[in-house]
């Protein structure tokens, strides 16, 4: 796809439209916006950052962009591990970090109404002041964005129990790729008015629309939680007994969470946290949280899953009851994407997801697919209670060129993908297609759905504008 | 050997209120949790208990009755009893009033050869109650003890964290020690500990059962006063440098450091 330049009359407009302050053209101020934290292999600069305050102004841009023929690339927190985010063409960077209040806490209706860049930490503080709860959880909860959240269809720990982003949304506001306002769903819980475009407009990644208000649903706030650090001397029987013990105790938590012990020894050293109980022995851990009503419950649940642990090889069950204790342990929980992203200079997020039943099986076949690959190590932490284990690739001897690891990862995990697929699983859970995993999308979903959803980006995009060539290749 | 743990349990949220009336904290409807501080002072008990035959660790609390939680933390984790000073007229207590209180249940409980409490309570703040539990005992008080080197024959010996390095203390038995967090890395209690711990009966003492008169406890046996509580405001006076003419930017803060005397 060719696309004009920004020129020096366009960055005029877009002051007049942004103001001064909000367009970016200095290359060391627009050099973050050239990537995000799926690594240095895409970044990609851009020609012109400017940062939105409010919707009008959006849709003003995307009116010149259509104009001008410039490709606009939407930002978040930058926090995605898919470049979604990565102004692929060049263009203009739309920077949404500036619209980010909290507009409303609806306690009548039990929603909530932000703008798009609020922090979903900030959202979950902010509910909970109230006695509510926001169940979306995606790990970066610190610092990605809610509107982000939204278009990734972002999962995180909690999708055992509440499900992804997309069981929250009740509602968006957008401005279209061509400059038209959409409002989708609202405050109301049900519709069946004709094809949902609210649930088209989440998981786009910045495709097909850009986020100007999010409306989600909140709950009464859960009982009291406990969590159990589960550590198994054996790689397989921690696998295993994710895959059974929701079948055999009947006990469903709210997150099942699986590190293996490199992961762990790794994240520990590399932040110099205090090492997991039981961390010289353990080749994997199991994480879970419960809720319960009340403390006699939460006793009962977690004697009954660790008991069970127990009997399916645990070396050990450590209950984490207090808030210093649970921080303790998902501290190195959370700090494990950072370490693998700024200790490696190539990795590959992987983002497999499968059923339940097929994460020994899927893991077990990952092994042989990767000893034909050498200075490549594969290691896993993620939410194994819904299937979705982050098989993660590390060029741990540093050996490889940017163009080189691009070329082996993708080729690995291509292997990967093709494995979790014909166990019924899919590419990504969680993170996005973005630029790395359009190659093994279409590999898996075949040429089809592929070529629908190319005639749906048209009919919302017709020239191509927003967000170009992430998901899949517009011209192929 | 007879260890004693003395531990609080507090708020486990960073938004305290305070009441403005009495001054002090306003404890309902707050999240709480064995003080993360005293998580050393037991673990360091544990670990004497594991390698001495026969030692036998207390958890001594002072509290409202579901502070009875942070005592079984402790069992959890591995020490043997608990007794909570439960009782109307202990509310409102200062550092000394508490000291007092928990001094007098030391005694009725008997002789302990070892005391550990931890270097402070994340709410209070104050470090003052090991201490002062030690003064109200007339035993020695070892604090900001950051290593135990050696116990036996009635004495101990530590190394206490100072400015600048640390130094080594002997002293005679019994004593208190009020631990810093360089001591140890405190063990998450695991599942039998917390069942163990939940079977556990937590004696509960009032001020009658440690022979105390109400006048001597709580908020009337103290002598603290809080005068005014108030939040403290955050400001800063900041100056801000158009930076589009960077030599001018430079010249204006260089001179702006120098008028501060900063370079």
């Amino acid at each position: 796809m060719e696309y004009n330049k920004v020129t020096a009359e366009t960055i005029e407009e877009l002051r007049r439209i942004f103001g001064e302050r909000n367009v970016l053209t200095e290359v060391e101020k627009i050099e973050p916006y050239s990537h995000d934290e799926s690594g240095t292999q895409f970044k990609h600069m851009p020609e012109v950052v400017v940062k939105a305050e409010n919707e009008d102004q959006i849709a003003q841009l995307m009116k010149l962009a259509n104009r001008e023929h410039i490709p606009v690339t939407p930002r978040g927190a930058g926090s995605g591990l898919a470049a979604s985010a990565v102004p692929l063409h060049g263009g203009i960077v739309l920077a949404m970090e500036k619209m980010n209040r909290i507009l409303e806490i609806d306690e009548v209706n039990m929603v909530a109404v932000c703008e798009p860049a609020v922090v979903t930490n900030d959202l979950c503080r902010a509910v909970a002041d109230k006695g509510l709860f926001y169940a979306g959880y995606p790990m970066s909860v610190e610092e990605s964005y809610i509107a982000s959240n939204v278009v990734t269809n972002a999962g995180g720990s909690k999708v055992v129990k509440y499900g992804s982003t997309r069981s929250h949304v009740l509602g968006l506001e957008c401005i279209s790729p061509t400059g038209e306002k959409l409002v989708l769903g609202g405050k109301r819980r049900k519709e069946t008015s004709g094809y949902s475009l609210l649930q088209l407009m989440i998981g786009s990644e910045g495709t097909l629309g850009i986020v100007t208000k999010v409306i989600v649903n909140l709950m009464p706030a859960p009982g009291v939680t406990v969590d159990l650090l589960v550590p198994f001397a054996n790689f397989d029987d921690a696998v295993k007994a994710s895959s059974n013990i929701i079948r055999t105790t009947k006990v469903y938590p709210v997150t099942m969470e699986f590190m293996d012990g490199f992961s762990v020894r790794e994240t520990t050293e590399y932040f110099n946290l205090p090492s997991l109980p039981a961390q010289d022995k353990a080749e994997a851990y199991l994480l879970f949280t419960f809720e319960g009503k009340n403390q006699e419950e939460l006793d009962e649940l977690a004697e009954k899953a660790g008991t069970a642990c127990l009997d399916m090889g645990a070396l050990d069950v450590f209950v984490a009851s207090t808030k210093t204790e649970s921080e303790k342990v998902w501290k190195v929980r959370t700090s494990m994407p950072d370490c693998v992203t700024t200790k490696y200079r190539h990795m590959l997020a992987g983002d497999v997801v499968v059923p339940r039943s097929e994460v020994a099986e899927f893991i077990a076949k990952t092994q042989d697919v990767m000893k034909k690959y050498t200075g490549l190590k594969l290691t896993f932490f993620g939410h194994i209670g819904d299937g979705n284990i982050h098989p993660n690739f590390l060029d741990t001897l540093g050996e490889y060129t940017d163009e080189e690891w691009l070329k082996v990862a993708e080729q690995a995990y291509g292997e990967v993908c093709m494995l979790g697929s014909q166990l019924g699983g899919t590419v990504s859970g969680e993170h996005g297609i973005g630029l790395g995993k359009k190659t093994v999308l279409r590999q898996t979903l075949g040429e089809y759905p592929i070529s629908l959803m190319k005639g749906i980006k048209k009919v919302f995009d017709p020239n191509s504008i927003l967000n170009p060539d992430k998901i899949f290749d517009l011209e192929q | 050997m007879r260890i004693a743990v003395l531990v609080k349990q507090v708020p486990a949220s960073d938004k305290v209120k305070m009441d403005e009336e009495t001054g002090t904290m306003v404890r309902s409807a707050l999240d709480a949790e064995l003080n993360p501080l005293d998580l050393y002072a037991v673990e360091e008990a544990i670990r004497i208990k594991e390698k001495t035959n026969g030692a036998e660790i207390t958890v001594v609390s002072m509290g409202p009755p579901r502070a009875v939680d942070a005592i079984k933390e402790a069992i959890a984790m591995g020490c043997d009893s608990g007794v909570l000073l439960s009782d109307k007229v202990f509310g409102g207590a200062d550092t000394w009033a508490t000291a007092r209180t928990l001094s007098a249940a030391l005694e009725k409980l008997g002789t302990f050869d070892l005391i550990f409490s931890g270097e402070r309570a994340t709410d209070g703040e104050t470090g003052q109650v090991g201490p002062s539990v030690a003064a109200q005992l007339d035993m020695p008080a070892l604090t900001y003890v950051s290593k135990i080197r050696q116990i036996g024959d009635g004495k101990i010996v530590v190394e206490r964290a100072i400015e600048g390095g640390h130094e080594v203390v002997e002293s005679s038995l019994p004593a208190l020690l009020s631990v810093v967090k360089e001591i140890n890395e405190p063990r998450m209690p695991n599942l039998t500990g917390k069942i163990r711990a939940r079977k556990t009966e937590v004696l509960t003492m009032t001020a009658a059962d440690v022979g105390l008169d109400s006048s001597t406890t709580g908020l009337t046996g103290s002598p603290t006063r809080v005068v005014k509580v108030f939040y403290p405001s955050m400001s800063r006076n900041g100056t801000i440098v158009d930076g589009r003419d960077p030599d001018d930017a430079v010249q204006k803060l260089l001179q702006f450091l120098n008028e501060k005397a900063l370079v």
